[in-house]
């Protein structure tokens, strides 16, 4: 890692930092008593997450009739909330996997964060699929245990069981990645810790010593699992879009999906990283370590999958009027003029043409458009999935069965709960953990410490105006 | 001795030895449990005293398993067997008995199928020569009636408008009735001045009993009249041929059909056996070079069902109606070389239309037929002429057998008031459907009037708003209760049968009115005095017939059949020449005064009789598809651009589920109703139905019927001749005043290629495509090119055979890429045994919903309620599409039942993730409801959206009552009592809450079939196995059956050059085929 770094890299670590500063400012926020803004923020949360509880057990209790879905539109803002969690979901393994093997060192300063929230993310899509069905409590049926009931098994030709496979998997190698990177950090708080904390760190780190044997298994773990989870980053959407493309439903039933729904997924996911990372840093005061190099980076990312994102929408459109098939034709004329064009236009808005700001180097450099665009995007990609969930089942093959759809509160309860849900895990994440992976951050210090760049000062500078010019 | 009496009467003892208080046996019952040593006793047996520990765990033990047992609340379930089994009862096995289906003058002869004893289904009666074995959407959901908990439950006196009602299962029946009819005979004294009310008796039985009633009471008249009144034209019979009745119509003889706002297929006199005969002449057989069609020529100003079926519709506003009949009947009498008739005449454009639709009428001499609902006698004797001009009698129409059907004479109803109000009536009985307080135009006159009467007795089985009114009521039975008989028309008789015991302590009319004039039937031997007296009156029918020589055997066949037939003979002379020359001063006046509107009687809620069966009120309204209400009909103009305009701009937002609320204004009274918007009604007119806002249906919060939909009735006219009138002139209707809450209408989209001329650019476009976006124009082809519905004209049939078989071709070269072999499947596993499939032929559907409702009744449908309807929550398994096509302002309609296409390579089977639904190796697509854990993916991709979900607990089958929903803000959810669950085909599992549901091709009657086949050691043939729609539907329209078995009417059937399968290019293998609608459209009838 400590290879050569060109004059040009911009460092990733600034502030001069030495190896014992940055377990200091890593890991003392894990130590002090919450500040007041973590307070306010974790009342709020746990509100919503109140809120969640609430709308969850209304929906079991009175049927899944207290929401609006209708005969024609059986899925609405549920399947919708799901994709799009999982989207978010995306960002964090491909950071952690995809960029560990493409060596890609800005990684180390989000990763961590980002495969928590993945996690967390995950946990929320996962919310979905079983508050959605109509009799949750019979949910087992979809696991292929050996039963009583004679030769009867699951359909493995459903998309709705890969899924299930699919999401699990993808969980819990997430949660193993994750967790095996934190062991190190735990460690670290354990080392500095007194007492009952103590105990519990040194439970959570596994006896971690640190010595050669160790470090030589954990980056043996780290590799395995990266390479486990690379493929999954690209697997777990493919196989959330066939929910939509195995089906025979015009606008559902299009080969484009996968790759489509893969690059929607890392351009939501980052968009959520973004939006905690601008937050995280500022509170935890940890910009020496998520530089505004690392949120440039991030920006591109969005910039390149958005624009794919975008590519995919027109290339439907033309598919649709290539094909020369009425009912695809039909159902993408509805998707832009129909009655749930508002949804559509939010969503061209939103995915395709304003993170085309991004070319301009000033802007993505810029915190304030890069917390603006990554909500932004959180929206248009939400958008995205409503509209290719309900705007196309609201108008299908019968025009007899048309219909339209407007969610109940208990829906948009569900919803906003699992934001709720969501920033509350979160939450209690930055308070017990490491926010930042200590370790490997250290591990790139030599390489990519300011004070080891040549002319690092001009990064640094440039940095503090732009952020003070934006903040104020 | 003694001690026997200690006992109490109602114990209940074992053996002798307990009777008699044996003192052994009393020392025994004490020790019952002596032999067994305790469990202290069995511890100290072995040694050790119970001690500490053992004590906890017998206590740990017998706590948990108290509190498991009774945490759990176990239902109590009453099964009482049989002491002795009854014959012809098996348990499991349906038995069938034949009866007939009345309510005033709806008329059905029908097999009514019991299970366990309990009525659950009606069919219709294939030996019945009027229906032919259809059935009416009234007479299926007539059974779920028979289970209302809003039924009178016995005798009941009424005071100052509040009912001290009877409780069957508390109240002593006997003394109850004793009391009310010793207080009725008390006030009737042998010089009463009595009248009894009802609508049209077609029972020769209560003729018979209101006979011997008047014989004591010498002062009796019977007054009949109907809410939808048909007087003017046994009037106009009178008049022409001195005969007060209705004659018999034949439209399987009719070549051309012209009707004058008369719904024969709907709801006008006898639309069963009129839509049986009517589709009989609209078959397109297989033979396309030889196809021939009727013409039918509709002319009204709201879009009736039979509107909707004709081949052209005139649009005449409800004033004019008289001026076209008069303008026909001028056409036809230059011809003939009669006398005109000088009167008001129509506008040109129509008038242009009628000479045409004259000239058709003579080149088909003979062969014509001309119909009118008007209820105005001079136009009434207009339609006689013309159908005598045209040769009609004699081969359309015939006297030869009288229409009993409709006997109502407004004028008497209207009379009794006068007679009420003059004092001089002593009692007043209304028999069982009559409800003048409520469906009188003047019903707050009559009441008034009524007050009156020292006497007034409601015989009505159901509550309605006279018994209000009245002082007493004698509930009647249920039809299903009842012995009775029925003469539609004169000569052809069927009978009633009851197929339960009565439920509650009703009594039946015959049996009131025979008790209240002490009749010698009521002798105390016979415990059913209505049987006695019905056998001993159809002596008389023996008497005339000679095919059975005793009357036990004629009896027994009468009985088995339920319908019995004698020849019918000339009555009347029927050229008889009709005077004509002042009826033009007679008709009604066109008048120039704004907008006009037209009521009219809808399928399913007749007069209003019906507001309380929820079948009925759930199914949707053929025309505007809307359940739940009345709903305003206004036209629609195409204004170009993107906008169809409705009158005053209203109901803009209807694709998102929003409709306006308006208030109507007629003879200065306002209403506030909600709006629809309705093709094919008349620019300048509006239209709303009879029969809704009954305000009394029942019990304040348990009936299902109360305040639905606007009452119209206070804005009938009557006309100079005291008739009651249809429509109305000088409405206003205002702007929006405030948005229906809940719009409950099954399907917002109208059409499939309406047709109008662009304003701008002068071209024409299909206006729909056009108007089906929010932003921009639509696309088109987008609509109409989908292979969901396939018409033409029947000129052009050859055509439309090569367009059909050319996009089929298109279809299935598509679907050759694919890469699951389906041939490979096919030969395996559905050419083998059976291979289930439907036809349906679109020519003969005219959408009348009898199997809709049959359905829902053989199926165990659940009902949801206006409410959940309006979020799309309806659950009905088979639903009837209906698309407009053709000229915008005055367009076709086709109806196209969908139900589940039982695809052989269904969307819906790859996707559940359960394996919930799957594919049967004789081509049925199952649905396991238990296995359903309600993903709704299947619901989703399916393209026909024929799959419906459980939102909430509609069948009040789960274990929490926080899941049942009222349907009608009643306090007692349908379908939570008792009472109305006896309703339920036990063949049928009742779905729970949040598990998917749809059409299962009545699997249960199928396996039936099957059964029978093998117990008789035969192959299955299609007698058998029988769909519930197929059995109900009247015109033959639907077809089911194995099409492997090549003797079948359906592998005939689908072989039809027209036939096709609904989007059959998504390779869905489906397996109801459909073909194709046919049009005898008249190019030149330019309307």
């Amino acid at each position: 890692m400590s290879a050569v770094v060109s004059p040009i890299r911009e460092p990733l670590i600034t502030g001069g930092k030495t190896y014992h500063q940055i377990t200091e400012d890593i890991c003392s926020p894990t130590e002090r008593v919450p500040s007041l803004s973590w307070i306010i923020a974790f009342t709020i949360s746990a509100g919503f997450l109140g809120l969640y509880v609430f709308s969850v057990f209304w929906t079991i209790w009175k049927g899944i009739g207290s929401w609006n879905l209708n005969r024609t539109i059986g899925w609405g803002w549920d399947i919708t909330n799901f994709v799009w969690w999982v989207g978010i979901g995306h960002a964090g393994t491909l950071i952690s996997a995809i960029l560990l093997l493409f060596r890609q060192k800005w990684r180390t300063g989000v990763n961590r964060a980002a495969e928590a929230m993945t996690i967390f993310a995950v946990i929320c899509a996962g919310q979905f699929p079983l508050i959605h069905m109509g009799r949750l409590w019979l949910g087992f049926f979809i696991f292929p245990y050996p039963n009583t009931r004679g030769p009867l098994w699951v359909n493995f030709n459903s998309p709705l069981l890969w899924d299930v496979f699919a999401i699990s998997t993808y969980f819990t190698v997430s949660l193993l990645f994750w967790y095996s990177g934190l062991v190190p950090d735990f460690a670290t708080v354990r080392d500095r810790a007194k007492g009952f904390r103590k105990k519990i760190y040194g439970f959570l780190s596994f006896g971690w010593t640190g010595s050669a044997k160790h470090w030589q298994r954990f980056e043996s773990l780290s590799l395995v699992l990266a390479g486990l989870a690379t493929p999954l980053v690209l697997s777990v959407h493919t196989i959330v879009s066939f929910d939509f493309a195995t089906s025979v439903i015009p606008g559902w039933h299009t080969t484009i999906f996968p790759p489509y729904f893969v690059a929607g997924a890392i351009f939501s996911g980052f968009a959520m990283v973004q939006t905690l990372m601008v937050i995280t840093r500022k509170v935890l005061n940890l910009q020496d370590y998520i530089t505004l190099g690392h949120i440039e980076s991030m920006n591109k990312v969005i910039l390149a999958t958005g624009t794919i994102v975008g590519t995919a929408y027109l290339t439907e459109l033309f598919v649709a009027w290539y094909s020369g098939y009425i009912y695809e034709q039909y159902a993408f004329y509805n998707r832009v003029f129909g009655p749930y064009w508002w949804a559509y236009v939010g969503m061209m808005s939103c995915n395709l043409l304003s993170p085309q700001i991004f070319w301009s180097k000033k802007i993505r450099r810029s915190i304030f458009w890069t917390f603006v665009m990554s909500i932004f995007v959180n929206i248009g990609m939400w958008f995205e999935r409503f509209v290719i969930i309900a705007s196309t089942l609201a108008r299908d093959y019968l025009p007899t069965s048309w219909s339209y759809y407007v969610p109940t509160w208990v829906e948009i309860g569900i919803f906003l709960g699992t934001i709720g849900l969501f920033f509350t895990l979160y939450l209690i994440f930055v308070r017990t953990a490491p926010v930042v992976a200590v370790a490997e951050v250290k591990s790139i210090l030599k390489s990519s410490g300011d004070q080891y760049v040549m002319d690092a000062d001009k990064y640094k500078e440039k940095a503090v105006v732009t952020e003070h010019a934006e903040t104020h | 001795m003694d001690q026997k009496n200690e006992m109490k009467n109602d114990m209940v003892w074992v053996g002798l030895e307990q009777l008699t208080n044996d003192p052994e046996y009393t020392k025994s019952i004490e020790q019952e449990f002596s032999n067994q040593p305790s469990l202290a006793e069995q511890l100290v047996e072995k040694g050790s005293a119970a001690n500490r520990r053992d004590f906890l765990k017998y206590m740990g033990f017998g706590l948990g398993a108290a509190t498991i047992a009774a945490s759990c609340e176990i239902p109590v379930k009453r099964a009482i067997p049989y002491v002795v089994k009854p014959d012809e009862i098996v348990p499991g096995v349906a038995t069938y008995y034949a009866s007939s289906y009345v309510q005033g003058g709806d008329y059905c002869p029908v097999l009514v199928k019991t299970r366990e004893g309990r009525p659950i289904k009606v069919e219709g009666n294939t030996l019945s020569s009027v229906t032919k074995g259809g059935t009416s959407a009234r007479a299926q959901a007539s059974v779920l009636s028979l289970y209302d908990n809003n039924r009178l439950q016995g005798p009941c006196k009424i005071i100052n408008g509040e009912v001290e009602f009877f409780n069957a299962k508390s109240d002593d029946a006997a003394g109850a009735w004793k009391i009310v009819d010793d207080a009725i005979k008390a006030k009737l004294t042998p010089n009463s001045n009595i009248k009894i009310v009802a609508n049209t008796i077609m029972s020769p039985l209560t003729l018979k009993a209101v006979e011997d009633f008047s014989k004591v009471y010498p002062n009796t008249e019977l007054v009949q009249y109907d809410a939808v009144s048909y007087s003017a034209m046994i009037q106009a019979n009178e008049a022409s041929f001195g005969l007060a009745g209705l004659p018999t119509y034949r439209f399987d003889q009719a070549d051309i059909i012209v009707s004058f706002n008369a719904d024969f297929l709907g709801t006008w006199i006898s639309p069963v056996e009129y839509a049986t005969q009517y589709s009989s002449k609209r078959k397109i057989g297989k033979d396309l070079e030889t196809a021939t069609m009727s013409h039918h020529i509709q002319v009204e100003s709201h879009m009736s069902l039979t509107g909707s079926n004709a081949d052209n519709r005139i649009l005449v506003k409800p004033s004019e109606q008289g001026a076209a009949i008069l303008a026909l009947y001028n056409a036809l009498a230059i011809n003939q070389g009669k006398e005109i008739v000088s009167g008001p005449a129509v506008n040109e454009g129509v008038k242009a239309q009628i000479d045409k639709v004259a000239a058709k009428l003579l080149t088909a001499k003979g062969a014509g037929l001309v119909v009118s609902s008007s209820n105005n006698k001079a136009e009434q004797l207009l339609i006689n002429a013309i159908n005598q001009m045209i040769g009609s009698y004699g081969t359309t129409i015939s006297f030869d057998r009288v229409g009993n059907q409709r006997k109502g004479i407004d004028q008497n109803i209207q009379g009794l008031i006068q007679s009420m109000n003059s004092g001089s009536v002593d009692a007043v009985f209304f028999l069982d459907g009559a409800n003048p307080a409520y469906d009188l135009p003047n019903a707050s006159t009559f009441a008034a009037a009524l007050s009156k009467v020292s006497l007034k007795v409601s015989l009505s089985g159901l509550p309605n708003e006279t018994l209000l009114l009245c002082d007493f009521a004698a509930p009647t039975h249920h039809y299903l209760e009842s012995w009775g008989d029925v003469e539609p028309y004169s000569g052809q008789y069927s009978l009633i049968q009851p197929t339960i015991s009565p439920l509650f302590a009703t009594r039946q009319i015959e049996e009131s009115l025979l008790v209240w004039s002490n009749s010698s039937f009521l002798t105390n031997t016979s415990d059913q005095p209505v049987f006695d007296y019905l056998k001993s009156s159809w002596q008389s029918m023996f008497n005339q017939q000679d095919t059975y020589a005793s009357f036990q055997m004629f009896w027994d066949q009468t009985l088995h059949d339920g319908v019995f037939e004698l020849p019918g003979e000339v009555r009347v002379n029927t050229n008889a020449a009709i005077p004509v020359s002042s009826l033009g001063s007679q008709i009604t006046k066109p008048s120039k005064d704004g907008l006009e509107i037209s009521f009219f009687e809808t399928v399913n809620m007749g007069a209003g009789q019906y507001a309380n069966n929820p079948w009925l009120q759930e199914m949707p309204d053929p025309i505007n598809r809307c359940v739940w209400g009345n709903y305003l009909g206004v036209p629609v103009s195409w204004e170009g651009g993107n906008e169809f305009t409705s009158l005053n701009n209203l109901n803009g937002r209807e694709f998102y589920g929003e409709a306006d609320k308006v208030d109507v204004k007629v003879n200065s009274e306002a209403k506030e109703v909600t709006v629809v918007r309705q093709f094919g009604q008349m620019g300048g007119t509006v239209s709303l139905a009879l029969g809704y806002g009954r305000t009394y249906t029942g019990k304040q919060g348990l009936a299902l019927g109360n305040h639905v939909g606007t009452s119209v009735q206070s804005w009938l006219g009557i006309d100079q001749d005291g008739n009651t009138q249809y429509f109305a002139t000088g409405v206003e209707v205002s702007e929006s005043k405030a948005k229906e809450k809940d719009f409950a209408c099954v399907q917002y989209h109208h059409s499939m290629g309406l047709k109008a001329v662009d304003p701008v650019s002068g071209e024409t476009l299909n206006v729909d495509e056009k108007t089906a976006m929010t932003v921009g124009e639509g696309y088109q082809g987008g609509i109409t090119e989908r292979s969901i519905i396939y018409q033409s004209t029947l000129k052009e049939i050859n055509h439309l055979a090569e367009h059909i078989t050319e996009k089929r071709g298109e279809a299935e070269k598509l679907n050759q890429h694919t890469l699951y072999p389906y041939d490979e499947y096919k030969e395996n596993y559905y050419e083998q045994g059976h291979h289930w499939k439907m036809h349906v032929d679109l020519n003969a559907c005219i959408g009348c919903g009898a199997c809709q409702v049959a359905c829902i009744a053989e199926n165990n449908v659940p009902i949801v309620g206006k409410y959940e309807v309006s979020r799309h929550h309806e659950m009905t398994w088979l639903r009837i599409d209906r698309y407009f096509y053709g000229d915008f302002e005055n367009p076709n309609v086709v109806y196209q039942p969908m139900l589940c296409q039982h695809c052989d390579n269904a969307p819906c089977e790859n996707v559940c993730p359960v394996a919930a639904t799957n594919h049967s190796s004789e081509g049925l697509n199952q649905m396991t409801y238990n296995r359903c854990i309600g993903t709704r993916y299947c619901a989703n991709n399916c393209p026909y959206k024929v799959r419906r979900f459980n939102w909430l607990d509609y069948t009040t089958a789960d274990l929490f009552p926080s899941n049942e929903y009222p349907v009608n803000e009643e306090e007692l959810p349908f379908g939570a009592d008792n009472l109305t669950r006896m309703v339920l085909n036990p063949d049928v599992t009742v779905r729970s809450r949040g598990v998917i549901e749809k059409c299962s091709f009545c699997v249960q009657r199928i396996q039936e079939g099957k059964l029978t086949a093998k117990k008789e050691g035969r192959r299955l043939n299609e007698n058998d196995v029988k769909s519930a729609c197929q059995t109900a539907c009247p015109t033959g329209a639907i077809v089911f059956g194995d099409a492997n078995n090549e003797e079948s009417v359906i592998a005939d059937r689908l072989n039809h050059p027209l036939n096709y399968l609904v989007l059959e290019e998504t390779n869905t293998r489906s397996s109801v085929s459909y073909s194709a609608k046919i049009n005898n459209k008249d190019e030149a009838l330019k309307a």
